[in-house]
């Protein structure tokens, strides 16, 4: 055991004694961490361009309508032109443009809202906002126009007093969670290829010793075959503990995502995904003659299986095929057991889940094991 | 008492035997050489004393006790130098050899105590804060060697430990073996430099296809071949030389041109140095010198094994 320790610290110092160490091991996770802010964080609370088209004159009800689309939160309007306003909407100056046509104003003191056109070619994501606040807004004036029942004078009284009334507002902003859980997911999914990275470079280092002799004395002090490869395993198992606790904390409190799962919930699936990772690269090392070829494995492995596994976009926005493949990698299932416990479900009730993982983990490591023991030449040594 | 006793071990891989039925022991305080041309099984007997193989059958005794039921034990007296360097490049040579040294359970001040000690032996005490990449390869080579070392050995085992390097570090090894000979250590040594075994070692092993075919004192090596006797013929236009011609002389054993010396082993009894010389002058080559040469090594090994130590 002391022996194992003794190689751990050493790996440990030759890692982190290299900056690069330091970029790969931590440094990439975080900017995946911001990759994943900029991708999600770029597709809401911006503001919405509406233009304008107002072809109903100086009339006191449109002006104040446009006033009332022009008050609103995140709205901002611009006056525009028949000529424009479609090539506006086309090339995406404009998110949607609001047409007031001839006898809108007419039509809403008739009681009768009419001759108002919303037009966008982005849909409902950015027409409803202010469909449903206008609505409110029309409906209101409509019923003082039914109410008045073309007694424009008292109409006018009426519409008045409405306009001065003071009403008490209290308005409460509520934090965007599904904005926050896929924020989650995505950097979730950045941190697993890492993982799997991570794990595979460390436990290349058995490869790299092999090539450069230094097993040979390894192997010839005390130190068992099966210590050398635990002090590896052990030293990429630190290292993802700190990766996993670092990005999980940069996600918390630097940038203040939350991820819609107990901490503890989560690197606990982490840490036992961490297991698979390492598992897999003891496989990938068992089977690989050097560190090119394992590099090679690598390349050829981790990222293809983190692409189908929905580790870079969502799996739900692939074809069942693929989704169905998907089922045979430890990436989806530790991606789905995130997913459920930002539903809501318990930790608990997702033992399939993790018996799926800890299977993963069981059976890469045994076949590493069978592969290593059925060496019998002092090039491949353990 | 034996430092080191190997009983009847064979290697196999697969249907090949690499080391067949091998019988060696080293005695306390012995430099012992092992020959061999390269694929003879030297490496993989070396790499079986220490533990780097498993044995197929036979035993292998480390100062009296067996090394696969007392492994630790035949481990902790064994200090491998092997011919590949074997040290980290990313670290100093102080760290190289405190971490190596640490496997042996050294800690504290004996640690490094023993690093300083080690350090100092291969002449790279005022070098300890280097690293290895800025160091010549005969300093790299003195490193391997101080890693292997720093635990105090009973045995060490060095394989190939000049290779490559300049005659000053040459000489610094070779008198550094010589020194932990004295110092107690009994020492295994592989090399291809025959002068080198011939000047060091008290014991010398031929081994040949797993075997091996001889074994004793420098002097009973020789003593072996007396039936043969070796002639060198300076020439100067060795390219007129027809060898063939020259191998079919009466009594000659085998020939070899080297530069410009015609090397001819032949049967101790018969004195055709005249038929010889005649041959030469027949293929109008001019003689500048013929010295007879006394057996050496390199004679004794050609003429067991039918090859050069280097082939």
């Amino acid at each position: 055991m002391t022996n194992i320790l003794w190689i751990a610290r050493r790996l440990l110092h030759s890692t982190f004694r290299k900056r690069s160490s330091w970029i790969v091991y931590f440094g990439l996770p975080i900017a995946a961490v911001l990759l994943s802010m900029l991708i999600y964080g770029s597709s809401s609370g911006g503001s919405l361009h509406v233009g304008i088209l107002n072809q109903d004159g100086e009339k006191t009800l449109t002006q104040d309508a446009i006033h009332f689309v022009e008050g609103l939160n995140n709205v901002k309007i611009t006056m525009t032109d028949e000529a424009s306003i479609n090539k506006d909407i086309a090339s995406g100056k404009l998110d949607s443009g609001l047409i007031f046509e001839e006898g809108f104003a007419d039509s809403v003191q008739d009681g009768h809202p009419a001759h108002l056109r919303l037009v966008s070619a982005k849909g409902a994501e950015v027409t409803s906002y202010v469909k449903a606040l206008l609505d409110g807004y029309l409906v209101n004036v409509a019923a003082i126009g039914q109410v008045t029942k073309n007694d424009a004078d008292a109409f006018d009284a009426i519409f008045a007093d409405y306009k001065n009334s003071s009403f008490k507002f209290d308005s409460e902003s509520l934090k965007d969670t599904a904005r926050f859980k896929d924020m989650t997911y995505q950097s979730i999914g950045f941190l697993l290829m890492f993982l799997l990275s991570s794990a595979v470079n460390m436990c290349g280092l058995i490869l790299k010793e092999r090539e450069d002799r230094t097993f040979l004395r390894l192997l010839s002090s005390p130190l068992s075959a099966r210590g050398f490869v635990l002090a590896n395993v052990l030293v990429t198992f630190i290292i993802q503990v700190l990766q996993i606790v670092i990005t999980l904390l940069i996600l918390k409190y630097a940038f203040g995502i939350d991820s819609g799962v107990p901490f503890g919930d989560l690197l606990g699936a982490l840490l036992l995904f961490s297991l698979v990772a390492i598992s897999l690269a003891l496989l990938l090392t068992a089977f690989s003659k050097n560190s090119r070829g394992a590099s090679a494995l690598q390349t050829l492995i981790i990222t293809p299986t983190c692409l189908l596994a929905g580790c870079f976009f969502p799996a739900e926005i692939m074809p069942d095929t693929v989704q169905k493949i998907s089922s045979f990698l430890p990436q989806h299932w530790l991606l789905d057991t995130i997913t459920k416990l930002q539903d809501g479900q318990a930790i608990g009730s997702l033992g399939l889940n993790l018996a799926i993982l800890v299977a993963f983990a069981a059976v890469f490591t045994l076949v590493a094991i069978y592969r290593f023991s059925r060496n019998n030449d002092v090039r491949q040594f353990i | 008492m034996n430092v080191l006793e190997i009983r009847n071990l064979t290697k196999k891989f697969g249907d090949f035997i690499a080391v067949d039925n091998m019988n060696l022991s080293v005695s306390e305080g012995e430099i012992f050489g092992f020959l061999g041309a390269n694929g003879a099984g030297k490496s993989t007997t070396i790499n079986m004393i220490s533990s780097l193989l498993r044995i197929t059958k036979g035993e292998i005794q480390v100062l009296g006790r067996n090394i696969v039921k007392e492994n630790k034990f035949s481990k902790m007296n064994i200090g491998i130098v092997p011919q590949d360097l074997a040290i980290y490049e990313e670290m100093t040579a102080y760290e190289n050899v405190s971490f190596f040294a640490g496997l042996y359970g050294l800690r504290g001040s004996l640690l490094k105590e023993r690093t300083e000690e080690a350090l100092e032996f291969v002449g790279l005490g005022d070098k300890h804060k280097a690293l290895p990449k800025s160091f010549s390869g005969g300093m790299k080579r003195r490193l391997n060697i101080a890693c292997a070392i720093a635990h105090h050995p009973k045995l060490i085992i060095m394989d190939e430990p000049t290779v490559g390097i300049d005659p000053q570090s040459r000489n610094y090894i070779l008198n550094s073996v010589k020194k932990l000979n004295q110092m107690g250590c009994s020492v295994i040594y592989t090399s291809h430099y025959m002068e080198e075994v011939e000047d060091l070692c008290t014991r010398i092993a031929i081994v040949d296809h797993g075997k091996i075919i001889a074994e004793g004192t420098k002097e009973q090596l020789k003593s072996i071949i007396t039936d043969t006797k070796e002639t060198w013929i300076g020439v100067k236009n060795a390219e007129r030389l027809d060898l063939d011609a020259l191998k079919r002389t009466t009594g000659v054993n085998s020939v070899r041109l080297e530069e410009q010396t015609v090397k001819i082993v032949s049967k101790g009894e018969i004195n055709n140095l005249n038929w010889v010389i005649q041959q030469l002058i027949r293929d109008q080559v001019e003689i500048s010198s013929v010295e007879e040469q006394a057996p050496n090594l390199e004679t004794v090994f050609l003429t067991l094994t039918g090859r050069n130590l280097r082939d």
